[in-house]
């Protein structure tokens, strides 16, 4: 080969990767880069959207949300309703895993168990607010079954009283969630080898010691990855409370993505809703990084 | 330390697949016992009822004379070291030493005692830091031994421990396991199904045919003599020829060829006189085959053979013959690989052994080495 020759083929190799990619590269680009501009660039304009020479605005929305004390009670209830259902979803899920991977439980009834534990991953977000929205009703299933067993004396209003509409919808998201905790923990448990196990059963381990000193372990890298992406997912959850409390009562169950939703479309303020919407990407964005960084470190 | 006794001990999977049959062994106190037999032969399965793993279907079985049947592996005051090791990996060589002193609430300072004394005869105290998955296949076998000896128990049971090592490095490991057992004097049943660890290393191996033991007894012994076609076959390396063949008179008759057998073969033999005129098998090992036109090899009788194929070792010939006799399959599965198409018998030749693939030699043979056997049970005679 001549020198010409081969860096020719040199310059070949380096590029052809590219080629291969520019297709997914320009659709990448267009459909989620180009938005997540256009939303950055109305955040810092003067009735943008609506006017076609939008003026500079600089910080004004951003200073705008800051001072609206319902933005800081959005902000605060996202934190609680995604922690909760972060913390719950992981709880369920390991507990739910480690029954059907036990050998104690008779094999027909795992069986079962596994397909009902499941179910909740079969409805979309939208179906599950409604399911919920009628067992909570006030003549619903709930209220009845918790009167009959005298836990409570009347009826509530779960979805519409200020003090139960935030711990109504996150409970509802914790039903609807906690399946992926479990498919993956089950997945971990049984890439656990068992003479793990065999060789503390021999060592004199107690179950919880063998829960603690091993499969908490080994599952570990599961756990954290899952819970940052479920806690990216969850920060974002819309459907679900726009059909159950629409954000209501009195701002009780207000999130930022309903939060986002009423700045834009009910009250046309299409730049400050940009500005909360980009707030959201920032946390969003930081979880995102936090979790590349920690998948890089494996 | 303590004896290990196992009386009739049967196990049966499921309802209806018995992997172990009425296993009789007393292991003494201290004693080095092997465990070996082909793969699938129910090694396993006998190592890990001792150990409390498998349920025992039937039989007792005593560890220091405590019937342990129905205790858990805890109870039983023995330690295992697993063909993976079992090592776990989120801890470090020390935590994983450490890890039966730390579930049994052992303070911090006698945990860090102990593993040093043991790190130090295992020379792994440079490493007690490193997690296992940075330690090389012969350091993590010394991790798994040390987190048995940690709790100085009645009995070692390991199931072939070496087997995941390249061979170069199971040769040293299986020296120092040797030593170790000697210095600590514990009590060891060792399973593996190398029949060249089991000769190398124990001082009683017990051999193992699908789910039935078939013999107990010293290396030497087992080699010198064998109780039937199958111990014959699968003890020694290159494995016993086994044939089949007419005993007429004194004389030893297959095909073309004849063998005349000595008076002292009839004397240590009493039976085998009752065989006069009818089948026989007849085993002759490897090495007590001679090259004909070689010294060693001249005063023996000898028979026609052709010479298929040779491996040259440096130190000795491995030659593939075919001789005119047929060939009795001993049992072993791994026997057959020892033997090629167009090849029937296997010879040790000297290094100075000038035969040549494809030439018809003369076979000279050690007839006081002679094995016999029933040719329906495959007993010995
Ligand atoms: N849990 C089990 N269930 C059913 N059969 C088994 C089980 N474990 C082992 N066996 C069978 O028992 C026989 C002996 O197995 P094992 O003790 O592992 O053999 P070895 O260790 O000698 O290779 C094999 O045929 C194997 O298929
Ligand atoms: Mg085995």
């Amino acid at each position: 080969m001549t020198r010409q020759k081969r860096s020719r083929h040199r310059l070949k190799r380096t590029v052809a990767p590219y080629l291969y990619l520019s297709p997914s590269l320009v659709i990448i680009g267009l459909l989620m880069l180009l938005p997540m501009v256009a939303v950055i660039s109305y955040s810092f304009q003067n009735s943008a959207v609506l006017r076609r020479d939008p003026s500079f605005a600089g910080l004004k929305h951003y200073q705008a949300i800051f001072a609206d004390p319902v933005f800081w009670a959005s902000l605060w209830h996202t934190l609680y309703f995604t922690c909760m259902s972060v913390i719950f979803h992981m709880t369920i899920g390991m507990i739910f895993a480690l029954m059907l991977n036990s050998d104690r439980i008779n094999p027909t009834l795992r069986n079962i168990l596994r397909v009902l534990y499941i179910l909740p991953w079969l409805f979309t977000a939208v179906i599950i607010a409604v399911i919920w929205r009628l067992l909570l009703e006030p003549n619903g299933v709930v209220n009845s079954i918790l009167m009959q067993l005298g836990i409570i004396g009347s009826k509530i209003e779960w979805f519409s009283s200020p003090e139960t509409a935030l711990h109504a919808v996150t409970f509802a998201n914790i039903w609807a969630g906690y399946p992926l905790f479990m498919v993956s923990l089950l997945a971990g448990l049984q890439g656990i080898p068992k003479d793990f196990y065999e060789a503390a059963d021999i060592d004199g381990a107690k179950a919880y010691q063998k829960l603690i000193f091993i499969t908490i372990p080994q599952l570990m890298p599961i756990i954290i990855s899952i819970s940052l992406l479920d806690f990216i997912w969850t920060m974002q959850v819309f459907p679900l409370i726009w059909i159950t409390t629409g954000g209501g009562p009195i701002y009780s169950t207000e999130v930022l993505s309903t939060y986002t939703y009423k700045l834009a479309f009910s009250s046309y303020n299409l730049s400050q809703a940009s500005a909360s919407a980009v707030v959201i990407l920032l946390i969003s964005l930081g979880l995102t990084l936090f979790y590349i960084r920690y998948q890089k470190a494996r | 330390m303590a004896e290990v006794i196992l009386e009739n001990i049967c196990k049966t999977y499921g309802n209806s697949f018995r992997a172990i049959d009425r296993l009789n062994l007393s292991i003494e106190d201290g004693e080095f016992l092997i465990l070996v037999g082909p793969s699938g032969c129910g090694k396993s399965t006998a190592l890990r009822m001792i150990a409390g793993l498998e349920d025992i279907t039937s039989g007792s079985l005593r560890i220091g004379g405590v019937d342990v049947v129905d205790m858990p592996p805890k109870d039983r005051d023995i330690a295992m070291v697993f063909q993976s090791y079992a090592l776990y990996p989120h801890m470090t060589v020390f935590e994983n030493i450490a890890f039966s002193m730390r579930l049994a609430g052992k303070p911090k300072a006698e945990r860090k005692k102990r593993v040093d004394e043991i790190a130090k005869t295992l020379q792994l105290t440079s490493l007690l830091d490193s997690k296992p998955a940075n330690l090389s296949g012969g350091q993590r076998q010394r991790v798994a031994m040390g987190r048995a000896m940690v709790r100085e128990p009645a009995a070692f049971l390991m199931d072939e421990p070496l087997s995941n090592l390249d061979a170069k490095l199971r040769v040293q490991m299986r020296a120092e396991i040797t030593s170790l057992q000697k210095q600590l004097g514990v009590t060891t049943i060792y399973v593996t199904h190398d029949q060249t660890e089991a000769m190398t290393m124990g001082d009683r191996v017990a051999v193992l045919k699908g789910g039935v033991l078939q013999q107990v007894d010293t290396p030497k012994r087992l080699y010198e003599s064998p109780v039937n076609a199958f111990v014959a076959g699968f003890i020694g390396s290159p494995s016993m020829n086994l044939f089949e063949a007419t005993l007429t008179g004194d004389e030893l008759t297959a095909g073309t060829f004849a063998i005349r057998l000595q008076d002292a073969a009839f004397a240590r033999r009493p039976s085998l006189k009752s065989y006069a005129g009818r089948k026989i098998v007849f085993g002759i090992r490897p090495e007590h085959l001679y090259d004909s036109s070689l010294d060693s090899g001249r005063k023996y009788q000898t028979l026609p053979a052709k010479v298929t194929s040779i491996e040259e070792l440096g130190s000795e010939h491995i030659v593939h013959l075919n001789i005119d006799a047929v060939r009795v399959d001993s049992g072993d599965p791994d026997a057959v690989k020892d033997f090629g198409l167009a090849s029937n018998a296997v010879a040790k030749f000297e290094p100075e052994s000038a035969v040549r693939s494809g030439s018809e030699i003369r076979l000279a043979l050690d007839d006081t080495k002679l094995h016999f056997f029933d040719p329906e049970t495959h007993v010995a005679i």
